[in-house]
């Protein structure tokens, strides 16, 4: 090629240099979560001794495990521009069926536990069906599917979910092994392949295109309605398996088991710098959410503080981490850090 | 009144940044009242951030304007209208929600009784405002979504012009317009009545038309202010490129055409009526058309993306009729879609990233996206459209719109179709980006690829196509081939004017 | 070019779209509210069959009394809607409100008034604070509101932490009660919420509101100011929300912190089953009201009907999504083939 005008590319190169650096939003938000929860944790022996203390951290870590994985759910259908709103209902089936189909013994638990997710999946899958091919807003069909799931394990359980819950899913919450707790590991375990599941592979690069634009993804042959389906069915999956947790954890199912993590589950997304429109953040972040609302929650609660209180400061969290999260605030840093 | 009295308005040294990146730096501009002014520059240039702060909608860091003689900073769009300045925006700023009367009136609507809006009182102020300024065929009750662009281009121009005493900025005016004379009529009409008109365009014929003066913009900043008449095509261009003469492709002989790539026959879909051609490896195949005769629907039938309702398209002998573009990349086309911004960029993913999108499984090793193979396979689609290395690892949101545009003809690339369908590839992008795109598109078919491109610039098809058909109502109107494209029998062609229309220099097999 | 080039070339250029307009009913219907309203005659139909006493006065105020304050939350939330957002502080607000005054009861139809005028005032302010978050510090509004929702329950929990307190005899009686001896009282102040409505669509603030949800950027280049105008939606929101705490209160007769609760998600299945978009622009208030009496009607209906209360949520969802799915079909019927 003789006739290739590099000069001109080479101006408009300089102008696209202006101000550009490589500064990612969301590692810094991943940082900026998880540094905070150790300086609450660390701060609140100040305040009284018995605080901050291997143990607690333990504590929030067993207690933000059910958050983490309902957040990891939450984020990927999030992450697509959508938002799962029958996760609490989710989280409640997962523990009636296992409460239900298993029991106290171990019998068949080797393929219940699968089936339940399986089942699980099935439903988000219907979520997924619903919002793709037959238009529903994300909102509205999720809603819907909570509210029909919800009524189903209503009505299954006759109002009053029995039994007690499987030796595995009791063992993995409480024991431990090599006097590491069982469960920290399979959260940290999650922890990492979760974030490897959306940030390394094929499948989470083309849910990051599809939350950056549906119709660009698309065009550009990402086959969209089979991978949002599959986002809703994931979701729906781990909704599921923090039931499962909680059924172990507390050796049996209530009705209303998962409705405290609907809320949550989101916050953690937000507070982890993700877009509650989608196509950006990163699962890290969202732990690092997940975790520094537990903390939170742990540590005022030590401190005597009420539920009320408690969970003003909650709220008020959201809204300064939003605040921090700006765009315009990452503008400012970019400008600080280029002079 | 004597519009030699008033100074108008001049801009002194304006400079606006957002963010980290400087739009604007020490803009000087002086509209004398009942003169029209060009403003020229190549996109990305600080043109619509000039005309955002001349209308009031951004303000400038520092600089001073003066309307006048008095100080001129408006905060508001309605500010900037209450001191006589209105602006024709080139994206259309009329709310499809709306009926045209009440688009051209807000955002304060005529009342009746009780302080509550009226639509007749609306209906009726609206229809004097249209009557006033030529435009009387428009039914002021009619929804902004029923009305065709081009009325709409007139609708937001009509609104200017009714707001605009002192100064009227027309940003890219004629985007939309097949036909220029009610719009020249206007602008010359205000100009007399006293007003300064900014007139924004890439159609240098028409500045010449308008225009006295010219102010051009270049990275931001004013470069110089010349006289139209006493500077030539070639020095306008220098001023605006910042160079000498662009290295010219001159139209290239006429390739040994190869055996048919892409075979359309009888092709329709609800706005396209029965379209036979096809495309030779080897060979550029460019498509004409004014907007909205169903060229869209064309290039997106063919890839899926619309329905057909008849026909049969074969790729390389194959038979295609995917239904969606993931099929078509297999049947291997690629499309470049029409709207950069909500069909194309993946603004929050790298711009390798979007690159290799279409192309997963080659940088993945069981689902695991590698990167290596990922920064491979998409820098040689870049290199193929002279796209800098380094702009890969950045967001393709933070890129400029032309390095926007050359990663998504890179990853039509990318995806190794050897059919190419472009979409109007050159939208929006600088002079040195449309060369940059030329070449890789030459370079494409050298190597035995086939492409069908339209454009909405004539100039553009003259140059670049082997062949070009030009689309009227749904279907094929007239073909041209080889020196035989000419700027102006096509330009009668794409109206459809009967004695344009002509046969193809070979018949069709088909049909 | 020649005079009859452009002569030709001046011509509407695309054949199919019709310059044609469109009938003003057939917008009117495909909006939804139509569709809503024959839902919500059918329902009643099947309601008079199923129970006799359906159309005596008394069931009919029964009826409006238990559905006004999910239509009031609704017809606010709409307001938000329709310039594209999402408010979940709707909840939230309404808790505070019913604490509020169920712990600071004031006597007679005075304190009434003055009670009424404090919970527009919590809903005012709130509004405030979510407007100004999402309107001008550029928040997403459903992570801001998700915040504020989250403090506004805090603050219920702290003012009263339990179920309880007092609410006077003529909130709880008058305002339950029949006017004449026919008409509900609170289906009275729905009425005048709705004719409220009809004004403030006929303002500059009424199109504006539309506008902003359709284009927000055409809307910010024809001078309507965006910002102000999602404030003011935000705004008026909380101030409906107030009254809708206000009638919750009239109609449970109590104090509950955690009462607003279930209105989080109804107010919005109310919003999208009145057929307002939920991408917003399009829609209204009347379709949200009557979808929020679509939806307890409903309930009623599957009580006579002889359904188990434990399965109304499966019916509910289905509802949700079929009414949903047939107005989006319909619509893009009456539409036509446009694009």
């Amino acid at each position: 090629m003789t006739d290739r005008p590099s000069r001109v590319a080479a101006t408009e190169a300089q102008r696209d240099a202006r101000g550009i650096a490589p500064l990612r939003p969301e590692a810094i938000a991943a940082v900026a979560t998880f540094v905070l929860s150790v300086v609450l944790i660390l701060a609140s022996r100040f305040v009284s001794p018995a605080l901050g203390s291997w143990d607690q951290a333990a504590t929030v870590v067993v207690l933000a495990s059910f958050l983490i994985v309902v957040a990891f759910g939450q984020g990927l259908v999030i992450l697509i521009g959508g938002l799962d709103l029958s996760v609490a209902s989710l989280v409640t089936l997962g523990a009636v069926l296992a409460t239900t189909w298993i029991g106290s013994s171990n019998d068949g638990a080797i393929y219940l536990l699968p089936a339940i997710l399986i089942v699980c999946g099935l439903i988000g899958a219907a979520s997924g069906i619903g919002v793709t091919l037959l238009g529903v807003p994300p909102f509205i069909m999720t809603m819907a599917t909570g509210i029909i799931v919800g009524s189903v394990a209503l009505g299954y359980t006759s109002g009053t979910p029995r039994g007690g819950a499987p030796g595995i899913l009791i063992a993995l919450m409480k024991d431990d092994w090599a006097g590491v707790q069982i469960l920290i590991v399979f959260v940290v375990l999650f922890a990492v392949l979760a974030a490897i599941l959306q940030g390394s592979t094929s499948f989470g690069r083309k849910l990051y295109a599809i939350g950056a634009s549906a119709r660009a993804a698309h065009v550009a042959g990402v086959s969209v309605t089979r991978m949002t389906i599959l986002a809703y069915a994931m979701s729906a999956v781990s909704a599921g398996l923090a039931g499962l947790m909680l059924a172990g954890y507390s050796d049996g199912a209530t009705l209303r088991m998962g409705d405290s993590y609907l809320l949550p589950s989101i916050a953690a997304v937000v507070v982890g710098g993700s877009s509650i429109l989608g196509g950006t953040g990163s699962f890290a972040a969202t732990v690092g959410g997940a975790v520094l609302l537990t903390t939170l929650g742990t540590v005022i609660a030590a401190l005597g503080i009420g539920e009320g209180w408690r969970t003003v400061i909650e709220g008020s969290i959201i809204l300064i981490a939003l605040l921090l999260l700006r765009e315009s605030t990452f503008a400012g840093l970019k400008r600080l850090l280029g002079r | 009144m004597g519009s030699a009295g008033r100074p108008g308005l001049t801009v002194e040294g304006a400079t606006k940044s957002y963010g980290a990146t400087v739009a604007l730096e020490h803009v000087s501009l002086h509209l004398a009242a009942g003169e029209v002014h060009a403003l020229l520059g190549e996109n990305g240039a600080g043109k619509s951030t000039l005309v955002k702060i001349l209308s009031g909608v951004v303000q400038p860091d520092t600089g001073a304007m003066t309307l006048d003689g008095a100080p001129y900073r408006p905060h508001t769009i309605l500010q900037a209208r209450a001191a006589g300045v209105a602006t024709a925006f080139q994206e259309l700023s009329l709310p499809a929600n709306l009926t045209v009367a009440e688009s051209l009136l807000m955002p304060r609507l005529s009342k009746g009784a009780g302080g509550l809006i009226s639509a007749r009182k609306t209906e009726r102020t609206a229809a004097a405002i249209l009557r006033r300024h030529g435009l009387a065929s428009i039914d002021p009750g009619q929804a902004i979504d029923d009305l065709p662009l081009a009325e709409r281009q007139r609708l937001e121009i009509v609104r200017a012009l009714h707001h605009a005493s002192k100064v009227l900025v027309l940003d890219e005016p004629t985007a939309a317009l097949a036909e220029v004379d009610w719009l020249f009529d206007r602008i010359r009409d205000a100009a007399q009545a006293g007003i300064a008109i900014l007139y924004i365009s890439h159609r240098l014929a028409e500045v010449r038309s308008l225009c006295k003066l010219a102010t051009v913009l270049r990275n931001g900043q004013s470069v110089a202010t010349v006289a139209v008449d006493g500077a030539s095509d070639d020095r306008i261009f220098e001023l605006m490129v910042g160079h000498g003469k662009r290295a010219g492709i001159q139209r290239r002989p006429a390739a040994p055409r190869g055996a048919a790539r892409l075979e359309v026959r009888n092709l329709a879909t609800a706005r396209l009526g029965d379209v036979s051609f096809q495309v030779a490896a080897g060979e550029i195949l460019g498509v004409a058309a004014l907007d909205g005769q169903g060229q869209r629907s064309l290039f997106y039938s063919l890839v899926g993306l619309e329905a057909r309702s008849g026909g049969t398209v074969t790729v390389a002998g194959r038979d295609s009729s995917p239904t969606r573009p993931e099929g078509a990349l297999k049947d291997g086309l690629a499309l470049l879609p029409e709207e950069r911004k909500t069909e194309g960029i993946l603004t929050s993913l790298s711009a390798a990233g979007n690159i290799v999108l279409p192309i997963m499984p080659q940088v993945s090793r069981s689902g695991f996206v590698w990167p290596s193979l990922e920064r491979q396979a998409a820098a040689e689609p870049a290199r193929a459209v002279d796209m800098s290395p380094r702009y890969l690892e950045f967001r393709i949101g933070d890129l400029s719109g032309g390095n926007q545009q050359k990663a998504l003809l890179a990853r039509t690339m990318a995806t190794g179709a050897k059919t190419l369908l472009l979409y109007d590839p050159t939208r929006g992008v600088d002079v040195g980006t449309k060369e940059t795109i030329y070449a890789a598109i030459r370079v494409f078919t050298e190597g035995g690829g086939a492409v069908l491109i339209y454009s909405s610039e004539l100039p553009e098809l003259v140059r670049i196509a082997d062949r070009c058909l030009v689309l009227y109502g749904g279907s094929i109107f007239a073909e041209f081939e080889g020196d035989d494209i000419d700027e102006r029998a096509m330009v009668a062609a794409l109206t459809g004017h009967p004695g344009a229309a002509r046969g193809p220099a070979s018949p069709e097999p088909a049909s | 070019m020649s005079a009859d080039v452009t002569a030709l070339a001046s011509r509407p250029a695309d054949p199919p779209a019709s310059a044609a307009r469109r009938p003003r009913w057939g917008r009117r219907l495909a909006n939804g509210a139509g569709i809503v309203t024959l839902l919500y005659l059918i329902l009643y139909a099947l309601y008079g069959l199923w129970d006799r006493g359906a159309f005596s006065a008394y069931a009919f105020t029964n009826l409006v009394n238990n559905a006004a304050p999910l239509a009031i939350a609704a017809a606010g939330e709409t307001l938000v809607v329709l310039s594209r957002g999402f408010d979940l502080s709707v909840a939230g607000v309404m808790s505070l409100t019913n604490v509020v005054m169920a712990t600071y009861p004031m006597e007679g139809p005075q304190g009434a008034l003055l009670s009424l005028l404090m919970c527009m005032a919590i809903g005012g302010v709130v509004g405030c604070v979510n407007g100004a978050a999402v309107a001008y510090l550029r928040l997403q509004s459903i992570a801001a509101t998700l915040g504020t929702m989250i403090i506004c329950r805090g603050l219920s929990l702290v003012i009263l932490d339990a179920p309880g307190g007092t609410v006077t005899d003529f909130v709880s009686n008058t305002l339950t009660d029949q006017l004449f001896g026919v008409i509900p009282v609170s289906g009275l102040i729905v009425a005048a919420l709705a004719g409220l409505w009809g004004l403030v669509r006929r303002t500059d603030f009424g199109v504006a509101l539309y506008t902003v949800g359709t284009d927000e950027t055409a809307a910010a280049l024809s001078g309507v100011s965006v910002a102000r105008t999602r404030f003011l939606a935000f705004v008026g929101a909380g101030l409906v929300y107030g009254v809708a705490g206000f009638m919750l209160t009239a109609q449970t007769a109590t104090g509950n912190p955690n009462g607003g609760n279930p209105f989080l998600m109804l107010t919005f299945a109310a919003v999208a089953l009145g057929g307002t978009s939920l991408s917003g622009g399009r829609g209204g208030m009347i379709g949200s009201i009557v979808g929020a009496a679509t939806l307890m009607l409903l309930q009623k209906v599957l009580f006579s009907g002889g359904v188990s209360s434990f399965y109304t949520g499966i019916f509910q969802g289905v509802v949700l999504v079929v009414a949903i799915v047939f107005s989006r079909a319909l619509s893009r019927l009456l539409d036509g083939r446009r694009r």
